[in-house]
């Protein structure tokens, strides 16, 4: 098992080290960092944008390949991951904004799974009645709803019911409120900021669990011993949940798995409708300011995160498969 | 075509007795053909009926639309800044003072235009890709694998953005980078079924004829993954759809003064309490498209695969 967990471990890191060199490459060839100094006043020769620049690895006349070489030394000997063409380190920006990420991502991750798996067990079991209908449509339109649609539109009800109420219960922009002070008033105060882009990106991503779950356990669903549960006196609901459930929930495991990184820079969207300053926000900014080693950052952290998620599904399948054995070789 | 009825007449003894050309046409009575038992398990999916229409009417409204208007998209009316629908501008104009409706029109052309345009491609790269892997095995299978893995590691959400943002919003250059970086997943399914298919007969048989593997790819191996390329195809235009308009929303997608329905959507972002009209109109057109080519996608999937029952029998 440790074998190949190690074994997986090893051809996931030469990926990322790999892709995130082709976009270093890549982020060089299309970035120019001297836009940002282009519109200063009063302006700069371009001997001063080359001096500046050059203090962080950035200027277009030092060889691409100096440049790479200073790049990933600082980021093998010091874990350095270099600077904005205004001097800002990329490390300090990341850390923080992983942390932002995060309180987005987990609960409205763990509420889409609940809901999902729950209508799917609800609906399967009622196959092709009303309930199952309509959920199944519902879950049809909200899958394939455009994020930014879904966003906005949950903004204008936020509005809409902030106006009925007659004060702002539910804030629409921002992680939280610059002046609250106190333990249990920022709790409260995150909570506020939390409820909208949650509801948002449940509400797009509920549908995919439902409708995955569904057809898996609608082909268990008649099994044999799905029957035998029965047959010893388990109500149906309860074989259902107990024994169809569980083989079907071994995909949907995998799927979650992947999805939960692919969010942490995937809510860009998310992030720049509510204004939330997490990794999607800042891959966003990295790019329009022409800032190379954020962007080349943001996309290791993406790999990262991808060849994460592609390990924890395949645990995910041994965990919850007796029939799955790993050996070393 | 009452008489297309199966079980209409008693023709078995027919079949065996008479010419050829009786006979087919013989056959062609006794037997539902396949394009006509595909219609007809579409037609009994009522949301996939509902998705065609919305489908039809969307097309027509991006081809016909302009002709109910004096304005063009890039017609600037001072006179009617950010003013709310009104006779004149019947979804209102935008804060440049742009007509919302002929915007509207030119952007679902242009969505739609990208949409199917990429959706095509990587359907076709994505059956000879992964055909092509699947039958030629050994080296080649494994390099062509280790490309699309490593594609798939690589984020390529942000090359298309650094790519369109260089491109300053060329649709053109926007098809091409989404088509170069949206082959892979579906060559990894097709490359998946074909492995199956490579020990049929029918393959060997072409193979010992002497048939070339570019030729067997091409008529042995992708017809017989058809209904998965048909499905892909229609999932494909949602998926592209919402990345389209993912990427002209954060603004590194089509770009001013092109207009498509991304763009018209990140302008009523800006101005949701304000100006909710220049959000409500592209807003539910792309949500219709989206939603009605699930739809279809769906009713093909189930008219296509012999095994579903959703669709009823037969």
């Amino acid at each position: 098992m440790l074998r190949y967990v190690a074994r997986k471990i090893v051809s996931w890191t030469l990926m990322i080290v790999l892709a995130t060199n082709l976009t270093y490459f890549l982020a060089n060839w299309f970035l120019d960092p001297r836009a940002n100094y282009l519109q200063l006043r009063p302006p700069r020769t371009p001997e001063q944008i080359d001096r500046a620049l050059s203090q962080y690895d950035l200027s277009p006349d030092t060889p691409l390949l100096v440049r790479w070489w200073h790049w990933i030394s600082n980021i093998v000997l010091h874990w350095n991951w270099g600077y904005s063409p205004v001097g800002e380190a990329v490390n300090g920006q990341i850390a923080f904004r992983i942390g932002v990420s995060a309180q987005l991502v987990l609960l409205s991750t763990i509420l889409s799974t609940v809901i999902g798996i729950a209508l799917a067990v609800y609906t399967a079991a009622r196959q092709y009645r009303f309930a199952d209908r309509f959920n199944q449509s519902l879950s049809i339109i909200t899958l394939n709803i455009p994020v930014p649609v879904a966003g906005l539109a949950v903004v204008l009800l936020a509005i809409a019911f902030n106006r009925s109420l007659g004060s702002t219960l539910l804030f629409v922009a921002g992680a939280q409120s610059p002046t609250v002070t106190g333990f249990w008033p920022l709790v409260l105060d995150r909570l506020r900021h939390l409820a909208l882009p949650t509801i948002a990106l449940t509400v797009i991503n509920y549908a995919g669990y439902h409708l995955l779950q569904r057809s898996l356990l609608l082909d268990n669903i008649n099994a044999d011993y799905v029957r035998m549960a029965r047959a010893k006196g388990l109500t149906r609901t309860e074989a259902i949940r107990r024994h169809g459930l569980r083989t079907s929930l071994i995909p949907v495991a995998t799927s979650i798995a992947f999805t939960v990184p692919a969010l942490f820079t995937g809510a860009v969207l998310t992030e720049t409708i509510f204004a939330w300053e997490g990794m999607g926000r800042y891959f966003v900014t990295t790019i329009s300011k022409n800032d190379v080693h954020g962007a080349v950052a943001v996309a290791a952290f993406g790999a990262l995160m991808t060849a994460f998620g592609a390990i924890l599904a395949d645990l995910a399948v041994v965990a919850l498969d007796p029939r799955v054995r790993v050996t070393g070789s | 075509m009452t008489a297309n009825i199966p079980g209409l007449e008693p023709l078995v003894d027919d079949v065996s007795s008479v010419p050829s050309a009786v006979e087919e046409r013989g056959v062609g009575r006794r037997h539902t053909s396949r394009r006509r038992l595909y219609l007809r398990r579409f037609l009994r999916n009522r949301g996939a009926v509902v998705g065609l229409a919305i489908l039809a009417l969307l097309i027509l409204f991006a081809l016909a639309g302009s002709l109910f208007t004096s304005y063009t998209y890039t017609d600037v009316d001072f006179a009617n800044l950010s003013s709310a629908p009104s006779p004149e501008h019947v979804f209102g104009t935008n804060g440049a003072g742009n007509d919302t409706y002929a915007q509207a029109v030119h952007g679902l052309q242009r969505s739609l235009v990208i949409a199917l345009a990429v959706s095509l491609l990587t359907t076709m790269i994505a059956a000879f890709v992964g055909a092509a892997a699947a039958y030629l095995g050994g080296l080649p299978e494994k390099i062509i694998l280790g490309v699309v893995h490593f594609l798939l590691v690589v984020p390529s959400f942000l090359i298309l953005a650094l790519v369109s943002q260089r491109a300053h919003g060329d649709w053109r250059v926007l098809i091409l980078v989404l088509t170069v970086f949206g082959w892979m997943f579906g060559a990894r399914v097709v490359w998946s079924l074909t492995t199956s298919l490579r020990e049929r007969e029918y393959v060997q048989a072409a193979r010992y004829m002497g048939v070339g593997p570019v030729r067997i790819v091409l008529r042995h191996l992708i017809p017989n993954i058809g209904s998965l390329l048909i499905v892909s195809f229609t999932l494909g235009v949602v998926a592209t759809v919402q990345s389209e308009t993912a990427l002209s929303f954060i603004g590194f997608g089509v770009q001013l003064p092109d207009v498509s329905l991304g763009t018209m959507l990140s302008d009523g972002a800006n101005t949701v309490s304000s100006a909710p009209w220049l959000f409500y109109f592209p807003a539910g057109l792309v949500t219709l498209l989206t939603v009605s080519m699930a739809l279809i996608g769906d009713g093909l999937r189930d008219a296509l695969d012999p095994t579903s029952r959703s669709g009823g029998r037969a």
